[in-house]
């Protein structure tokens, strides 16, 4: 009977702290999303890449799922991932983020409007073989340092 | 001014030739990595051409021509105090080869370049397509550091340059000494040489 109790009172208090960060999301938790949304970006564009420089065989349906998520991903309200107050001035250590995103939104939007325009593309051609992947995958890499080169530092 | 010269053969063929590619190479890979495209390719390729020419040269300063061996010409503080002391002066040096604080920026700047070249072979811009070679070998802590010195070095290295540029035209309107065409035709009016190199 304790132990049941007990096991509740857990339960509440888990529920209860879910709930309560999800309703207030910290700086460090928005932080932590975006690096968790850019690290999935990153794991597509590794196997995307990988194939693209030849490390890893071409297999078009590996290509078109790798392709695929990332389209996915680049589809997301990425707007909440950049709430304010979340830059590495902020949060030092625990975000690249610089506060030149905050500064310039507009230019960010333009670049991640690039970035999902490339995926649209790669998308397209990544399971019709491996000539057409490579550039593709090219051009997304591309995007990828265009941001990286103005908005995120390069060490913590 | 009837000061005895003589044509003196002062820089062997490689280290000509080395020069003069690691000026093409160098901004190259400068002009590329800041202006180029997104797709650094080109920027990667002048990047080992740099890694070529400096890794020739050091091996050069040991087996090569007289004036390219480091063991002639890099000098202790000593003379190289007392060589700083003359560069104000409108005297001509009439160095047979690198000077010995013109030594300081030769290694300086070979130091410096490898640094270039090994940062830039380490880093990792998380961008899947312009990653260095040897990134894939180290942690990702050793290619974020990497990237972080790669761009800094840069301009450390374009100031190097600047300056290099700035003693060539001080020795040029100053000393009334051209550093360029030896460095061209391998050739400089020199004083005779009766003894060779001490």
């Amino acid at each position: 009977m304790r132990k049941l109790i007990l096991s509740t009172v857990i339960a509440a208090t888990a529920a209860t702290t879910a709930a309560t960060g999800a309703f207030a999301q910290s700086p460090s938790d928005v932080a932590k999303a975006r690096r968790a949304f850019f690290t999935l970006v990153g794991f597509e564009m590794s196997t995307l890449g990988g194939i693209a420089q030849g490390k890893i065989d071409y297999d078009a349906e590996l290509a078109s799922q790798s392709a695929g998520d990332l389209l996915s991903l680049a589809s997301l309200h990425t707007a909440d991932y950049f709430a304010p107050g979340t830059s590495n001035e902020d949060l030092p250590g625990e975000t690249r983020a610089k506060a030149d995103i905050w500064d310039d939104m507009e230019g960010v939007q333009e670049k991640s409007m690039a970035f999902y325009q490339a995926v649209v593309e790669l998308n397209d051609v990544a399971g019709t073989g491996l000539d057409a992947l490579r550039p593709a995958v090219g051009k997304v890499g591309g995007t990828c340092k265009a941001c990286h080169d103005d908005y995120r530092a390069a060490d913590f | 001014m009837s000061e005895q010269l003589e044509k003196t053969y002062l820089w062997d063929p490689v280290v000509r030739v080395l020069h003069w590619a690691l000026v093409i190479a160098f901004f190259t890979a400068f002009g590329l990595g800041k202006f180029g495209p997104d797709q650094m390719t080109l920027h990667f390729y002048a990047g080992y051409a740099v890694a070529v020419i400096v890794v020739l040269r050091v091996i050069w300063g040991f087996v090569g021509f007289t004036t390219a061996r480091f063991a002639n010409f890099v000098k202790g503080p000593g003379k190289v105090m007392a060589y700083a002391r003359t560069l104000p002066s409108s005297k001509p040096s009439r160095s047979y080869g690198h000077n010995p604080v013109g030594a300081i920026f030769v290694v300086g700047v070979l130091i410096v370049l490898a640094m270039q070249v090994t940062s830039g072979l380490l880093a990792d811009p998380e961008d899947y397509v312009n990653v260095g070679p040897l990134a894939q070998y180290v942690s990702s802590d050793v290619t974020r550091k990497a990237l972080s010195y790669h761009e800094p070095l840069s301009f450390l290295l374009l100031l190097m340059v600047i300056g290099h540029i700035g003693a060539i035209f001080w020795y040029k309107k100053r000393k009334g000494e051209n550093l360029v065409t030896p460095m061209v035709t391998g050739y400089a009016q020199l004083p005779p040489r009766e003894t060779p190199a001490e």
